[in-house]
């Protein structure tokens, strides 16, 4: 029994020793002290951007070793509305991965430090979108959904693991998962910044590449898709096959092995 | 009444004799032995469904433009299999509930067939004189995975025609003849025009006939040589010990049906399977994310999925790496399991027949190797999804691969083991107290 | 062991079954709705289920029988007969050399007559797997059927096309992106055109597409079973199964401004098979 128990907390040991090295590898080496980003009442950009965004960024968006140029490349009113109205920015150190959280602004004030780099800073970028989804055609959204969205947010709209990098000894990589985020709590807007801005490691759809109506379209299409409407009943998280065989045992077979318990006799005497 | 039925019938056709012997059959009835009787059921469920949902079902890949019920679909070119499923969902009454038990009905199905096998395995079912049915047993499981795969496929989604792509890409990859295979199976260069066709065929004809053919031999060959017994109480190798099939084991197994059909019902009705809306109509540069076979085929997706980049090129010639997962470990896997009751009289020099059936626990041995053998596939299978186990411990899954790869060795070894040991000290335990020894207590 | 209480359950049961199956019968009438179809169905047939196995457990009292069974051998006189039976007939046809080899002869050229058919079954892989629809001076169309202009991406920008005029090409799909400046262009420098690259979208694994490209690592992912490929090393694969690099388009531009192939892919696309190395 000794045995038994040592090979098998072994294997434990070794299984949950690499899933939690890899969940916490990609941690600061040394201790980093953020920029204080605090809730405040001020709602002058100026003020905000100077506070809380220039320390990585520079006082003229130029960029610093702590945070990206947001003069170049896509980076438009539309990436800064995008990122900080889903709350992936500010962050609280630059090692952190930039995920959706509660924002730490609100509205006024995302506005008015959008409205502060549109008038203030050399950004470049494409600019917050206007959105008429009244114009829209669902079956062409959803087309151009597929085509150009699905392979990484899902057909379903829940989001995939992506490549993380492919180091030579990925059990040691310190790199963090990439992860293309589900679409279940964006807006409309945010989805149509994401497209014209590529946000993280997205693809860059720019003005060019879709037209005002296709935009519209997959925006429209997108907000159809996350709604909460499952014809065939509980949707299981929309995980596909996984969770379908997943219950086809552990609902089905089970209850069927219970009725048969039931039914039969338990015991071999 | 009944007389006038029983002299008319035997007056023809002499059955009297053999009606009696089959009315006054006796069953054992330890649960276990129900398992394949789930499955059985679950067949005849298949059958009733698939039968309304061909009513249906258009096998054309022509193309027209969705005008249906399904609103985000409006304006968009789909094939006539993808628009009949669509319709049969959304506008054919009880057309979505009937199409969900369809598919609840073959995942189920196929558990329990799987479940059926272990029991079989791990208490020496299969020994002289069932190697046979053993082996009839293991034509159904291939045949109910091949069966689940074609009805996957006939949708025309873009979930199911990213896996008929990768069935295709397999028979490339097998030597000298993979190409040609592909290209007649498929009817020309993927994604060829006929296959929908072909594969309809094949799912609501050809297989369902040889399962119905092979399931009808299956339960011959048990009534034959009658079920096997655990041993205990009054159960002997030269008895049966249980209910007769009239009236007690008829009312229970009709029983058993019933509440088969109603958990598939309740299943098809409250949880949603395979929603082919979401996925969309397949269109070959277009690819579904996460991309999953049914979980009978996931042991095989995992294959593909943790076998090493390695191929093998000699002379110009080369064997492409999805042939090693994808075509050689299936033909080993199977042909061991075909194999096994030969192979295990062989290595036990025990070539008699055998109507009681083992305790685990008295057969360390096999129930080691048997749990390190599900433990391996079991990892295989869990791998199919190693790209969903990334997102939530949100790890890159490469990693995730990498830790597989560690448990596909490691794991079997240790459940191996961990089962002989366990094993070994249960029947030690239970020797200790005198006259407390099972009869059938014995070490292989 | 027969109780009122018992058999009140199994009409119970039973009654569960009846007002259950009437339910399912409004609601199918009323237009149907999945969900109630299924609950009442269950429950239609999961009364009749409960009810019967009751029945079988509590009011069935005949109680476990003991039958014998033919322990092996079985009928081994019988065993003698079948064999002698069967040779007395083999003799019959045996002592006809001459003729049984004919017979021999016409079934087994009839047998491999009959396998013709199978050749019906679809063309032959003739050369089709050593290319594709791309031509020299093809323009790059959108799924829609539009042409590219190269202006179309911006840096960072992808976008999936096809030969013109051949859409529904599985074979001929192609990634087309824009890298951002400063990024080393990856293959022959006339592969490129106005810092435009291609790639085939076929995976060489298992041949699913290669839909997923990550601008920061500027990887090619593959869903179906995550070979990555990194477009900065010309596409060769990084980690996963695959194990050939996805193969290049060349690019130009014709002269109203579209994005044109040079040629077509100058090797095989998609996942390996047996003659590979012949092309």
């Amino acid at each position: 029994m000794k045995v038994f128990m040592t090979a098998i907390a072994v294997v434990v040991a070794v299984g949950a020793g690499i899933i939690v090295w890899n969940a916490y590898s990609d941690r600061p080496a040394e201790p980093w002290l953020p920029p204080a980003v605090v809730r405040s009442d001020s709602t002058d950009g100026k003020t905000l951007y100077m506070r809380d965004c220039a320390w990585c960024h520079g006082a003229e968006a130029q960029g610093t070793g702590r945070g990206p140029n947001l003069t170049e490349r896509a980076n438009g009113t539309a990436h800064i509305d995008y990122v900080l109205s889903t709350g992936r920015m500010p962050l609280d150190s630059p090692d952190q991965p930039m995920q959706r959280r509660t924002p730490i602004y609100t509205q006024e004030q995302i506005d008015a430090l959008v409205q502060y780099a549109e008038q203030q800073l050399p950004i470049t970028g494409p600019a917050v979108p206007e959105l008429n989804t009244t114009e829209a055609d669902l079956g062409l959204g959803n087309q151009l959904y597929q085509v150009n969205c699905a392979a990484c947010h899902a057909s379903t709209g829940i989001g995939g693991a992506l490549g993380g990098g492919g180091e030579s000894l990925p059990l040691i990589s310190r790199k963090a998962a990439i992860l293309a985020p589900d679409l279940f709590e964006a807006t409309p807007k945010e989805v149509a910044e994401a497209i014209l801005a590529g946000p993280g490691t997205m693809p860059v759809f720019g003005p060019e590449t879709f037209t005002q109506r296709e935009l519209d379209s997959i925006v429209d299409y997108v907000g159809r898709l996350t709604e909460p409407h499952n014809p065939g009943g509980w949707s299981m998280g929309r995980t596909g096959p996984w969770s379908e065989g997943a219950a086809a045992w552990l609902i089905g077979l089970t209850l069927m092995i219970i009725l048969i318990m039931w039914i039969g006799t338990r015991s071999t005497e | 009444m009944v007389r006038k039925v029983v002299t008319w019938v035997d007056d023809r056709l002499g059955a009297s004799r053999f009606t009696r012997d089959v009315l006054a059959k006796v069953f054992p009835d330890h649960w276990s032995f129900l398992l394949g009787e789930i499955a059985l059921y679950c067949f005849v469920i298949l059958v009733l469904t698939g039968v309304f949902l061909s009513f249906f079902f258009e096998p054309s890949v022509a193309e027209s433009v969705y005008r249906g019920e399904y609103e985000p679909l409006q304006g968009v070119v789909v094939s006539d299999a993808y628009r009949s499923v669509m319709d049969l969902s959304f506008e054919v009454r009880a057309g979505m509930v009937m199409r969900q038990i369809h598919h609840w009905a073959a995942l189920v199905f196929l558990a329990a067939i799987v479940v059926h096998l272990v029991r079989i395995f791990f208490t020496g079912a299969y020994r002289r004189p069932r190697e046979i049915n053993w082996m009839i047993g293991l034509t159904l499981l291939t045949l109910a995975m091949f069966n689940g795969f074609t009805g996957y496929s006939l949708p025309d989604d873009l979930l199911s025609g990213t896996g008929l792509r990768i069935a295709y890409s397999i028979a490339l990859s097998i030597p000298v003849i993979g190409t040609w295979m592909a290209f007649l199976v498929f009817g020309g260069e993927f994604p060829a025009e006929q296959i929908i066709n072909r594969l309809f065929v094949i799912h609501i004809f050809i297989i369902p006939v040889l399962i119905a053919g092979l399931l009808t031999a299956h339960m011959a060959l048990i009534w034959r040589q009658k079920h096997t017994q655990f041993p205990g109480g009054r159960r002997r190798e030269e008895n049966v010990v249980g209910e007769r099939l009239w009236p007690t084991y008829a009312a229970k197994s009709m029983g058993l049906f019933f509440g088969v059909f109603g958990i598939l019902a309740l299943l098809g009705g409250l949880v949603q399977i395979n929603p082919i809306w979401l996925y969309g109509p397949f269109k070959p540069a277009q690819v579904p994310s996460p991309a999953q076979p049914d979980w009978y085929m996931g042991w095989l997706e995992g294959a593909l999925r943790l076998f090493p980049a390695w191929e093998i090129t000699t002379f110009g010639y080369e064997i492409p790496n999805p042939f090693f997962p994808a075509v050689l470990l299936p033909g080993i896997t199977f042909t061991l399991l075909y194999l096994w009751p030969f192979l295990e009289a062989f290595f036990t020099s025990d070539h008699k027949p055998h109507h009681l059936l083992d305790r685990p626990r008295d057969r360390p041995m096999r129930t080691a190797l048997g749990t390190a053998t599900l433990s391996f596939y079991f990892i295989l299978f869990a791998a199919a999804s190693n790209d969903l186990l990334a997102k939530w411990l949100r790890v890159p899954v490469e990693n995730v691969v990498v830790a597989y790869q560690i448990l596909a060795f490691a794991l079997p070894l240790a459940t191996g083991l961990g089962t002989y040991l366990i094993a070994k000290s249960l029947t030690k335990r239970e020797a200790e107290p005198p006259g407390a020894a099972p009869e059938t207590a014995r070490t292989s | 062991m027969k109780t009122p209480a018992q058999t009140k359950g199994i009409a119970a049961a039973f009654g569960v079954s009846v007002l259950s199956s009437i339910g399912l019968a409004v609601v199918y009438v009323q237009g149907g709705q999945t969900q109630l179809e299924g609950l009442l169905l269950g429950l239609a047939l999961g009364g009749i289920s409960v009810g019967l196995v009751m029945w079988a457990k509590h009011l069935m009292s005949e109680g476990e029988v003991v039958e014998a069974r033919e322990v092996v051998p079985l009928q081994t006189d019988e065993r003698e007969e079948v064999a002698e039976a069967y040779e007395h007939g083999a003799e019959e046809i045996g002592r006809r050399t001459f003729l049984s080899k004919w017979l021999a002869g016409a079934l087994g050229a009839l047998g491999l007559a009959a396998l013709f058919p199978i050749r019906s079954l679809g063309v032959g892989p003739e050369d089709s797997l050593f290319h594709t629809a791309w031509r020299p001076g093809t323009r790059l169309v959108k799924a829609d059927g539009r042409p590219v202009r190269p202006s179309e991406l911006p840096p960072n920008g992808v976008l999936t096309v096809f030969p013109e005029n051949h859409t529904h090409d599985a074979d001929s799909q192609t990634m087309v992106i824009r890298l951002p400046t400063g990024d080393q262009i990856p293959g022959p420098d006339e592969f490129s055109a106005e810092g435009l690259v291609a790639f085939s979208k076929i995976c060489t694994h298992a041949g699913c597409p290669v839909g997923l490209y990550q601008t920061q690592t500027r990887q090619l992912f593959c869903p179906c079973h995550q070979s990555a490929f990194d477009v900065l090393e010309h596409a060769k694969p990084v980690s996963g199964p695959a194990t050939r690099p996805l193969p290049q388009l060349p690019l130009g531009v014709d002269n109203e401004g579209f994005v044109i192939a040079t040629s077509d892919y100058p090797e095989p696309v998609g996942p390996g098979f047996w003659d590979r190395g012949r092309g």
